[in-house]
Order: structure tokens, then sequence, then C-alpha cells
């Protein structure tokens, strides 16, 4: 059995309105980052993926099995939704052990999986808790675990950061990463932090349709020749704002640091080329597919 | 085990309690209050031992030509469809065609009529802001060449015309004109049956039963479908529909989950039940075992099909829908034996009338109709619950959302 995800030639719609267009796609084992705007449709593939939304054409196949085989599809994969809540007065290790069941796990192996999880996620101490009782890092942490609970080979994780403070979310990329060692994960966000710090393959979604597809080290490649930096005086920020697509700004004593994505060399004073960060390279993959890019903009 | 979890959901869930007062209410404020004294063997000196309905064709005869006369004469007919109180007036078509009836049952013809009524005693009633007159007759009778088998025809129409309801339907005729003093014999009989032929608690199941019958055809669907919409309130479908297990077998599981956890506080009231009549009928041979066979071949179909009712409305529509789809289911059947609370069991409705501890033999002239209705509603909530798995899988991979009524979307309001 292959350890891959190939998707090919995939639409989806819903109803009459097309929601993906031709997805190609090939997810090998290891982190694999998902970046797109929200409603990019980065959901609506993660969905499709974890065998509860219905693909229109094209082939999927997940480990060499039709995506069609859903029940054998649910058996492999573990989902983790961007918006979800478990029952609020269920305590969590049984919520956990709930879910497990549902998973067809018996129940000796559930207990020892159940600890096991628990203990991995560091919420082994808050596992009498009540659901209701978890703050926002924490129950990201309980999903992580629900979807790990009957050990799937591939983890589909859609935009389980947003929302949660800097210490949680270095804490949750370091434990998808941990996870990802033996198991295809796909990490879907819009923020690209997430992806720099955790994934090695990473494409980029809009509208529908893949914009981008490989490493990130080629994405950055490809904007190679297009960030530049400048330093200018605060009065001609909107005036540059307008003209560029600006990715940071960094206020100094006498002048204020931009940093930009351009097709050519921007016409400012000491504007010089620099190393493309993921975030600029994101930018201008979007605006080199003629997207339209409202970066700094107001 | 997964079966226990959900009971355990269940059992938690606050819609199951309210269920739980409920019914604890109105078993303590019916069932229980009325049984609370025993049944006394009726004395050779009372004056009065009741009625009895009996199909008697000259009774029914009598009765149903003088009321119809008073009916028709005031224009005026008293109907109750759906249970609810309605005075019919018919237009002139309608009128000429009950008169032409008439006719044909007092073998007279239209002039003869107006002389009925010209002498007829006019009582004026007022009503609300109005008064009308209500016209008495005692004297009419049904022509001797109408047979009996006619005369049902005539009312049968004439029941169509006032748009059903009326006193004049065939089902109630017996009910509504023949209606005779028990004798201190068949009085003495009817006690003796209950207390000798399934012994007293055959009588006190039937009467349980019927109380708990008409709580079970609503309040059961409340639990059902808020259950049922749990997992889309609490946020928690996604993570449901991304496990391994079958939608059958989760459905399945949930549905027998509700059933069992249900039917415990039934079970409950029946414990009590049976101890209450052991302690008022202390002394008397008692069927204990009556006081549990009976209910729960009687309630327990009830509970499964509204069970199964809330959990496929719901998975269509929403849980709001599936009680009001109940709420209407209940109330016809209620409504719709409402003249008669014993003797009338049908084969396909759905509560089993039977409020009184005496009249055993009514419910066995019926007792093959109840096991068909019983077994009927069983296998019923069964397909209804192979429906309820069939669109949660539809759903859950994503080929069916559900219909929206109202609300974004919802097909009422895109009509509007």
């Amino acid at each position: 059995m292959d350890n891959k995800i190939v998707i090919r030639k995939m639409n989806k719609f819903y109803g009459s309105k097309q929601a993906l267009f031709d997805i190609d796609l090939t997810i090998e084992q290891g982190m694999f980052g998902l970046l797109g705007r929200n409603g990019a449709g980065k959901t609506t593939l993660m969905k499709t993926l974890a065998a509860i939304h219905k693909k229109k054409n094209g082939k999927i196949s997940v480990c060499g099995i039709p995506i069609e085989k859903e029940s054998e599809i649910r058996a492999m994969t573990g989902y983790l939704p961007q918006d979800f809540s478990m029952y609020p007065n269920m305590k969590t290790d049984e919520a956990l052990d709930y879910l497990g069941a549902l998973s067809g796990i018996p129940k000796a192996e559930r207990k020892k999986r159940v600890d096991s999880l628990l203990r991995k996620v560091n919420l082994n101490e808050h596992r009498h808790k009540k659901v209701k009782e978890l703050s926002g890092g924490m129950k990201r942490r309980l999903g992580i675990a629900q979807a790990l609970i009957h050990d799937p080979k591939v983890l589909i994780v859609d935009e389980p950061t947003a929302g949660l403070d800097p210490e949680e979310r270095i804490r949750f990329r370091n434990l998808l990463c941990e996870v990802a060692e033996n198991r295809i994960v796909i990490l879907s966000t819009h923020i690209v932090a997430d992806i720099e710090a955790s994934c090695e393959q990473v494409a980029i979604m809009d509208s529908g349709k893949i914009l981008w597809n490989g490493t990130v080290q080629q994405l950055l490649d490809n904007a190679r020749g297009h960030i530049y930096t400048a330093n200018v005086e605060k009065q001609f920020l909107p005036q540059i704002k307008k003209e560029y697509i600006v990715t940071g700004i960094l206020p100094q004593n006498e002048f204020t640091t931009v940093r930009l994505v351009s097709d050519a060399e921007p016409d400012l004073p000491n504007a010089v080329m620099t190393e493309p960060d993921l975030e600029g390279a994101y930018m201008y993959c979007l605006h080199s597919s003629g997207c339209e890019v409202k970066g700094g903009e107001e | 085990m997964l079966f226990l979890k959900e009971c355990k959901k269940v059992a938690r869930s606050l819609t199951f309690w309210i269920y739980c007062i409920i019914l604890a209410l109105m078993f303590f404020t019916n069932y229980y209050s009325d049984v609370r004294y025993g049944e006394s063997r009726p004395s050779a000196y009372e004056q009065d031992y009741g009625t009895k309905v009996v199909e008697d064709p000259d009774l029914i005869m009598d009765g149903a030509i003088n009321s119809l006369m008073g009916e028709f004469a005031s224009n005026r007919y008293i109907c109750y469809p759906f249970g609810f109180y309605k005075a019919v007036s018919l237009k002139d078509n309608d009128r000429n065609e009950v008169e032409k009836l008439i006719q044909e049952l007092t073998g007279t013809d239209h002039e003869g009529i107006s002389e009925f009524m010209d002498e007829a005693q006019v009582n004026y009633v007022e009503h609300a802001l109005s008064t009308y007159p209500e016209y008495v007759f005692n004297t009419m009778i049904v022509d001797k060449n109408v047979s009996y088998e006619r005369f049902k025809e005539i009312m049968g129409e004439i029941d169509d015309i006032l748009g059903g309801g009326s006193l004049y339907a065939v089902d109630s005729l017996a009910f509504n004109f023949s209606r005779v003093p028990m004798t201190y014999e068949e009085a003495l009989k009817e006690y003796e049956d209950s207390i000798t032929a399934d012994t007293m608690t055959g009588a006190l199941s039937r009467l349980f039963c019927d109380y708990t019958g008409i709580d079970l055809a609503l309040i059961p669907v409340f639990v059902a479908a808020a259950f049922t919409a749990a997992d889309r309130r609490r946020r928690m479908t996604e993570l449901v529909y991304s496990r391994k297990i079958s939608s059958l077998r989760l459905t399945f599981t949930r549905y027998a989950a509700l059933v069992t956890t249900m039917f415990i506080p039934v079970l409950i009231t029946m414990i009590i039940a049976a101890v209450q009549a052991s302690v008022v009928y202390s002394g008397e041979e008692l069927k204990m075992h009556l006081m549990f066979t009976t209910p729960t071949f009687w309630l327990l179909p009830e509970i499964m099909v509204v069970t199964a009712v809330g959990m496929l409305v719901t998975e269509i529509f929403s849980a709001g829908v599936a009680v009001a789809v109940q709420g209407v289911w209940a109330f016809i059947s209620l409504m719709s034996g409402s003249n008669e609370l014993y003797g009338d069991i049908t084969k396909f409705g759905l509560m089993c009338r039977h409020n009184t501890l005496y009249h055993r033999s009514a419910f066995m002239e019926t007792y093959n109709d109840f096991v068909f209705n019983r077994i009927f509603y069983m296998i019923l909530a069964l397909v209804l619950v192979c429906a309820a798995a069939f669109i949660y899988n539809l759903k859950r991979g994503g080929r069916f959302n559900g219909i929206r009524l109202f609300g974004k979307g919802g097909i009422l309001r895109r009509k509007a």
C-alpha cells in the first residue's frame, strides 16, 4: 500500500456553484501545508479528503484506497475540523473514550490509547475536567488527541491554530511535527508562520484552485528577486501602500523600513533586493498568479 | 460499550429529565389518584349502576331521527371534527339534500316535514351574542320500510354533508343514541369480570396504559429530537461523521439507547402501580405479572415509533419540525377517539384507549386489532429508523444537507 494521497482532476460543487477546480495534488508522508486565504477552498478540500464531502468528479486515493470507500477511508483518517466542540458536560477522558468507541476500538485498547494520548497532548492532569472547563488551547489539543485515537495513517487538521495565543500555537505546531513522523499530516491554515515552522511541502490555494505546489524552499526561490526593502519617510507610506504589495512596516527613528513585493525594482530611494521570507513568497505567488492582493493597502 | 455510553448521554440531557418529570406528574395526578381507593362490589340496593352502550337499531333510529329533525329545523348541527366543537349551518343546496334524506327516512314529503316543524316545541337558546331556536322532537319515527342498513347509509351521507364528526357518524350512532341503564346483574358481572377474568391487575394495567399512552404519544419526541440534533448543536457533527462506525450501527445504537432510557421511567411507574395495586387490593388474588407485561406490550411500541419519528424528521428537517409533526399526529390520534374512551382500539390508531377499569369484554372484542396495532407500530418504528440511518449516511457523505423550512435558504422563506 503506497503511503501517499493522490488527487487527480478533482472538482467539487455546492449545488450549481463550483468550489474546487481540477485539483491535482500528491501528498507524501510528513507535514504538508495547505495555505490560502479564508474562503480559498481549503476546508472543502479537507472535508473531501476526510470523506465527509463528496467530490463531483476526478479521482482521489488515500494510501491506495479510493475515496469512495468511505468506511475504509474514515478508518485510516483522523480529522480535526476548523470549528468543533464536544459534549460540554463530558469529562475530557470520557469524550476521548466516546470518540474512540465510535472508531471501533476495543475497550482495553481504548483505555491505553486515551491514557497515552492525554499524556502526549499534556492534558493528563485535566482528564477529569469537563470539556466546557477547558481553555481554547486545551480543546485544540484534545481535538488532536481525538483525531489520533485510532492511530490513523492520515491526519487532517483544519486551521488548528486560529485563535490560540503564541505559546499555545508553538506548542501545537510542535505536537503536529511529532505526530507527523510516521504518517501524512495535512495542515490547512491561512497563517504563514505555521507553515514556515513545520512544513516541508506546501500548496497554495485560492478561489478553489491550486496556485502552487512544491517545497517551501522552491516557493522561496520562486519569489527571489521580487522582495525588496526600502527606508522611506513616514509621510510617503500611504502612497507606497497603494503602489506596492507591502508585507512589513518597521518604524525606525527617522524613517520607516518597508518590506514589499514587486515585479521590478521599485522606484524608491534606498530600495534593495532582499532574501524572501515565506510571507513575501506567498504574497508574490498570489500576485504572480493574477490574484488580487491587497497587502498593506487600506 | 457504545450502547451504554449513548444511554448515559440520554440520561444526562435536560430534555430527558423534563420527560421524567412530566411522566411522573401525569402518573400521580391521573392514574395513581384514580385508583387510590379500590373498586367495591356493587350493592343490590343502589339506584344507579351507570349505563352501557348497546347496538339497538330501534333505539338508535328513534334517537337519531329526533335529533336530526331538531338540528335540521334550527339548521344548526353540532359537530366535533377532530374533537373540536363546531356548529354547522348548511346552505340551501345541502339543506335540500338533507331534507330529501329525512323525507326518505320518515316517509314524509316537504309539507309533512314543515308541519312537524310547525308543531315542534321551540326553545330559544342564548349563545354568545346571538339567540337561536332549538327545536325539540320526541315523537318522530323512522318509516318501517327503511331498513337499519339503509338507515345507516343515510346517516353516513348526512355526516358527509356535515363535514364529518357529527352525531350521525355511523361509528358513533350507538354511542350517541343507544345507551341503556345497566342492571344490578350486569354491574355485578362487570365487576366480577374485572376481579376474576384477569384479576384486578388486568383492569388496572389497561387503565395505566390508557393514561400513560397519552403522554407517550408525544413527549418522547422531545427527547429524541433534542438528542438527534445534539451533535449539530454541540458542533460535534464532523467529529462523529469522520469516525469509522457505520451509519446504520450508530443510528440503531442511539435509537436503542433512547428507547431503553425512556422506558426506564415508565418501568418505574409500572413498579409503583404494581405496589399500589398490591396494597389497595390486598387479600385479592392478583396476577402481578400483568402490571408489567401488558404495559410493556402496550407502551413500548409507542415509545419506539414516536422516537423513530423524532429521529427521522430531525435528520430530514430539524428538531422543531419533528416536535410539530409528532404533536399533530398525537393530537389527531387523541381527538379522533375522543367520543369513545374504551372499546375503540383500531388497527392503525397511535393511541389505544381504554379509560375504564371495566368493560373487559369490549377490550377483548378488539384484542386482535390491538395486537396487530402494536406489532404494526413496532415494525413501522424499525422501518423509520432504517430510513433515519439512510438519511444520516447521505448527510455524512455530503450528499444531502437536510431541508430547511425557515431561516436563510429555507424553502418556505424562499416562496415568501
